[in-house]
Order: C-alpha cells, then structure tokens, then sequence
C-alpha cells in the first residue's frame, strides 16, 4: 500500500501505548483464563484505537501498542513454553508482585503476537508496523530460574524461542524487528553485554532485508559501550531526552554511525514538550549522524501516561520532525 | 572454631502477615488485631528457622518496609521522601530526608528483639543501618558540616545498640554501601573511618558486632573492609572475586560471616558442595566464629522458596559438623 516513509527524521513510537478500557478488561479476562472470543475482539478493539491516534498525530512507523500485554516479562513467559508465575514477591513497603519462574526447558510452541501484528498491520493505512519482542536477557533477568542454573543456556533458549516467533512474523511480512533489553542497562556486567550479543546474534544474525533493531533504555547504558557498536543491529534506539543526552559524548567519541532512534519525549513526565523544544533536541542528534539515520520518537514506551497526553506529544514530536526536515536537513 | 547458620537478615512476610498489614492500612483490622497476626507472624518464622536446623536466629524484620525503616520512621529529624531503588535489586526504598537534628528518642527495634530472645534458646542476632550506608541513601537537607551529621547519627545508632546488646548474642550493622562499585574509593575510604568511629563509640565487645555487606565483593573492596575493627559478613555471590578475595587476603577478626546461599534468586544449592567450598576458602584463615548464612536479605524471593533457602542452610551447616 502506498505510504512512503520520509527519507529524513522518520517518526517512530517504542511500542506501548496508553491502554483503552477494553485492553483493561481483556487483562482481567485473562487473569479469569478466559481467553475467549470476547477477549479477543477486546483486544482488537484497542489495537485499533491505537493506530487511530497514532495516525492522527502523524507517526511514521507504528507499533500495535502493545495492548495485549499487561507486562513486557510476564506476557511472553505465560506465552512460552517452561514457565510459570511465582508467588507474591515484594517490591516496596508491603507492594507485592509475581514474576515468572523458569521450569523447564524453555520452548516456542505457538504464535505469541503474530495476529496482532497482522491486524494493526491491516489497520495501519500502508505505514510500516514495527514488531516488538522483550528480549531473551531481560527475560531472563525478570524471571526466577529454577530449571537451567545458568544465565547462558537460558538466555540461548530463550533467544532460540524467539526467533521462532521472529521467522513466522517475516514471513507475513514484518520488516521491522525491535527487541527491547531494558534489563541490560541496570546491572551490566561484560559477561552480560557479550551474553546479550550473542543472543542477538541468534535472533537477528541470519536476517535479511529486515530491519534490526535494539531498544535500551535508562540506567547505565554507557555501561553497554564500546560493545554495543557490534551488535547485529542496525537502530540502536535509546532513552535520551530523560537523561538529558547525556549519552550523546559517548555516541560522538564512538563514531556512531548507525540508524539512531533518538528520545525526544521523556514518558516519565506529564509535561507535553514543545515544538521548539523537541527541534531543539532534534538539532543534538545531527551531531552524530545525519537526518536520514535520526529516528525521532519518544524515550520509552508510553504506556504510563495518560492517553490525552502520550497523544499531545506525539502530535507535537511529528510537527517538529517535519519542521526539521525543512529547517535542519 | 564455633560454627553457626543463620540469615543475613530480613524473612518475607508470611502471606497472613502480609494480608493483615493490607488490612490495617485500609481500616479494616485494628492495630490491636494486626499486632497479634504480627506476633503469630514471628513466631511461625522463628519455629521455620529452628526446623531448619539455623543455630543463629534473627526476627525476620518482619514489620521493616526497608533496611532504613524503622530508624528513618522513628529518628528525631527525618522525614520520608520517595521511593529510589535499592542498589541493582528491583526493589525500592523510601528516602529519608534529614530536615533536623537526628535524635534517638526511644528504643526502635527492642520489641521484636525480646520476643525473638524469649521465644528461642538459641543465639539470636539482631540489626540495624549503618551509618555509612544511612548518609548514602538520604538526602541531607539541615546538616551544614557533614561532621555534625556524623556525630548526631553516630549517637543515636550506638544508643540503640547499646540498648539491644544484652538481649542477643550478635549486632549486625549493615553496610551494603561500603562494597557499591559506584563509589569512589576514597569515599569508600571515609565510610570505613565512619564504620570505625561507630565501633570506637560504644560500649560493646568486638566480638559481638558484624559489619554486613552485600551485592558486591572485589579484592579492592575487600582489603579496606579488613581495616574494619569488628566481624565482617561478606556476599560471597555477587562476584567472581569474592571468594579468592577472601582466600588471599584471609581474615582476622573474630566473627566472619559468609553469604553463601542465594537469597535473589530460586535455584535450590547444593549443601555437600558448598560446604567443601567453604572449607577451600578458609583454608589460610581460621575465625573463631564462622556463621554461614545467605548473601543477602531475603525480601527478593517469595515466602515458600525463602523457607526451602532456610533448609539449604541448615543443611550445609550439618554438612560442616561432619
Ligand atoms: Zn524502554
């Protein structure tokens, strides 16, 4: 179908959106184990409406908004095969959550977001649909393991797993594929960083005419360097804006040259940016690499804001990114 | 060498425990009905300990929110802020805000230490911050010389600790900030003279006070823990270095404790092989208290897999006797 991206600050989204109401009542189905035909036409409904407002700000390249998945950790373990849900553990004060236990050998055995990937990308008006995936080391890192005893072996089944669902998804036509490893960036340890390498190679090595992309955000994501330039990636696509760019020294001294996907909107802050601000902020990334590399788009996932306002910054990111193809490219 | 098993510190709530507090914060139960779940609470953790075979009990810290709580609560001159994560756990803690000058008032931690102490025979071990760690975690906002701040801090834990002393047969002071790889060496530097000052102060034999750290161990930080005039408990799991730490450098206090069973993460261990481990690292070294115990806190892992961690423990310390 017949929409052209732009050659320069292609608008992009990480991947969550707000979710409507009915994504909220399909999470409360699938706690009842009711997946049912209800349950589906729930989500699809909120798939929908987030391509709506997604094509109403403009964006570029979309996502499905993630609004099947109450939990980036939690939807893919209930998903895969050698998981399931621990008891309560505690977050903070007397906050409880559950997190996913490793139980046996990790496996795919069946299409995890295939259908909504098709739906939105039936929804999408021609424009591209990105395909969102945690990754194998945030997987691991989020669960309790109590089968492998070994971050490795874990992490590679985990990366075995996913590729399945990656193969299916390319062949219906996905051209886009982001695996987002925000785990990677709290605790990095070499070994980590060389482990979460060679899953991405596993994952996205062997592919072609696809776009390969790698999402980090918050934390220490310097941590990740010089490593990160090898990845088999071709979008690094960071936190910026929150961490008032201060990454951006270290992408200069590295000689960054790959596809950036580059945080205009911080999602932690209620505040809708500005369009001068959001060209500002645009004008930093021209310090690394040209328009055509910049991928102008929000932090993170915009999951935790309210709706009204996730799309008012939105609407302003893309007004900024097509002022900045007249005015910076 | 007198050996002993025991947790570093926190137990998690038991699910009642856990119910019950949700209740009270929502005026459902009386305080009067939450301090008997409470009592119950501690005491089904102090029978899961014995059950387990752990020689060296503590009292779970069943009612702390935080390794700061109840001292941030209860301390003259701090207020809390909002939450912050706890070093790389995903865990958070509430920011003590230092608004005036930190006073001890009352005892903080002596209820559940008397319980503890008279509902078992065995040793006991109590806990509280320590300083360093309490200045790295909070913000400052009334001190003008870091010196007064140290001094009215130093004060008040040593009251609380000179208040604990006669109930138990350990005081463990936590320092998991004196090992965090995010701070400069010379401010590691200083919290050690801090740590030194703490022990200098109080009037309470060396030998009953521990220095816990956890979440890291490397040759670096190790050798400056030694210049720390008390016991030390070391997490043996956070590092590669850890354990050759320790077998070169060797110890020479009294107490050493060894963080050996995993209490973030669920993979049961085996006991015959971390015993023998155990002797492999002492083999230049000979304290005269060995306490082997889980590396950290237990509030990273659910109730039931704690309560297995419990029985690990047990095990390895039956192991050593052998
Ligand atoms: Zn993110």
């Amino acid at each position: 179908m017949g929409y052209k991206l732009p050659e320069k600050f292609v608008t992009t989204v990480v991947g969550s959106y707000p979710y409507f109401p009915e994504a909220l009542k399909a999470f409360r189905l699938r706690k009842q184990g009711k997946k049912n035909f209800e349950y589906e036409r729930l989500v699809r409904e909120a798939i929908k409406k987030t391509i709506k407002d997604y094509i109403s700000a403009g964006v570029d390249l979309i996502s499905d908004g993630e609004q099947r998945r109450e939990d980036m950790a939690v939807f893919f373990a209930e998903e895969l095969r050698g998981f399931e849900i621990s008891d309560y553990v505690r977050i903070f004060d007397n906050v409880y959550y559950r997190k996913p236990v490793i139980v046996d050998k990790i496996e795919w055995n069946h299409e995890i977001i295939v259908k909504d990937w098709k739906y939105a990308a039936k929804l999408s008006q021609g424009r591209p649909v990105k395909v969102t995936l945690t990754g194998p080391y945030t997987m691991y890192s989020w669960s309790f393991d109590k089968y492998y005893g070994n971050m490795r072996k874990a992490v590679f089944d985990l990366a075995e797993a996913l590729s399945h669902e990656i193969r299916i998804l390319i062949k219906g036509g996905a051209e886009y594929i982001q695996i987002d490893e925000p785990a990677l960036s709290t605790n990095p340890k070499k070994e980590d960083v060389i482990l979460a390498r060679e899953a991405l190679e596993i994952m996205l090595g062997r592919l072609h005419n696809v776009k390969r992309i790698l999402h980090i955000c918050y934390g220490k994501i310097e941590r990740l360097f010089p490593e990160i330039l090898d990845f088999p990636i071709d979008q690094l696509d960071l936190e910026l804006k929150n961490s008032k760019y201060i990454l951006l020294e270290l992408l200069k001294e590295f000689s960054f040259d790959k596809e950036l996907g580059f945080g205009v909107i911080d999602v932690h802050n209620e505040k809708v940016e500005s369009i001068e601000e959001i060209l500002e902020d645009i004008r930093l990334g021209l310090e690394i690499v040209p328009p055509e590399k910049i991928f102008v788009k929000p932090d993170c996932g915009l999951k935790r804001l309210k709706r009204e306002i996730a799309l008012a910054k939105l609407k302003n990111m893309v007004k900024a990114a097509v002022e900045a193809r007249e005015k910076l490219a | 060498m007198e050996k002993y098993a025991g947790i570093c510190g926190s137990f998690p709530r038991p699910p009642e425990l856990r119910r019950a507090i949700n209740a009270f914060n929502e005026g459902r139960i009386s305080q009067r009905d939450l301090q008997e779940i409470y009592y119950s609470s501690l005491l089904k953790v102090i029978k899961i300990q014995e059950e387990s075979g752990l020689n060296l009990l503590t009292s779970g810290l069943l009612l702390w929110d935080d390794l700061l709580r109840p001292f941030s609560e209860k301390l003259g001159g701090i207020k809390l802020g909002g939450l912050l994560r706890f070093f790389d756990n995903n865990f958070y803690y509430r920011l003590p805000i230092i608004i005036g000058n930190i006073e001890w008032r009352e005892p903080i931690t002596l209820n559940e230490i008397q319980i503890l102490s008279r509902a078992t025979t065995r040793r006991v071990k109590a806990l509280v911050p320590g300083p360093y760690t309490f200045i790295k975690l909070s913000k400052n906002k009334f001190y003008r010389s870091e010196d007064a701040l140290v001094e009215d801090l130093l004060n008040a834990l040593k009251q609380e600790i000179e208040h604990l002393h006669k109930f138990v047969s350990l005081i463990q002071i936590d320092e998991p900030s004196l090992v965090d790889p995010e701070l400069e060496k010379d401010d590691r530097r200083w919290g050690v003279e801090i740590v030194n000052e703490l022990l200098a102060k109080m009037n309470v034999p060396r030998n009953k006070l521990l220095i816990a750290t956890y979440f890291n161990l490397d040759l670096e930080s190790y050798s400056m823990l030694l210049e720390i005039k008390a016991g030390l408990h070391l997490d043996l799991l956070s590092n590669k270095e850890a354990e050759e730490a320790v077998r070169e450098l060797g110890f020479k206090n009294d107490v050493l404790s060894l963080g050996v069973v995993n209490a973030r993460g669920i993979f049961p261990e085996k006991p015959e092989e971390i015993a023998a481990n155990i002797e492999k690292i002492l083999a230049n070294t000979s304290p005269n208290t060995l306490i082997v115990s889980t590396n950290t806190w237990l509030d990273y892992i659910p109730f039931e897999n704690a309560v297995e961690k419990l029985k690990i423990l047990g095990r390895i310390l039956r192991n050593m006797e052998v």
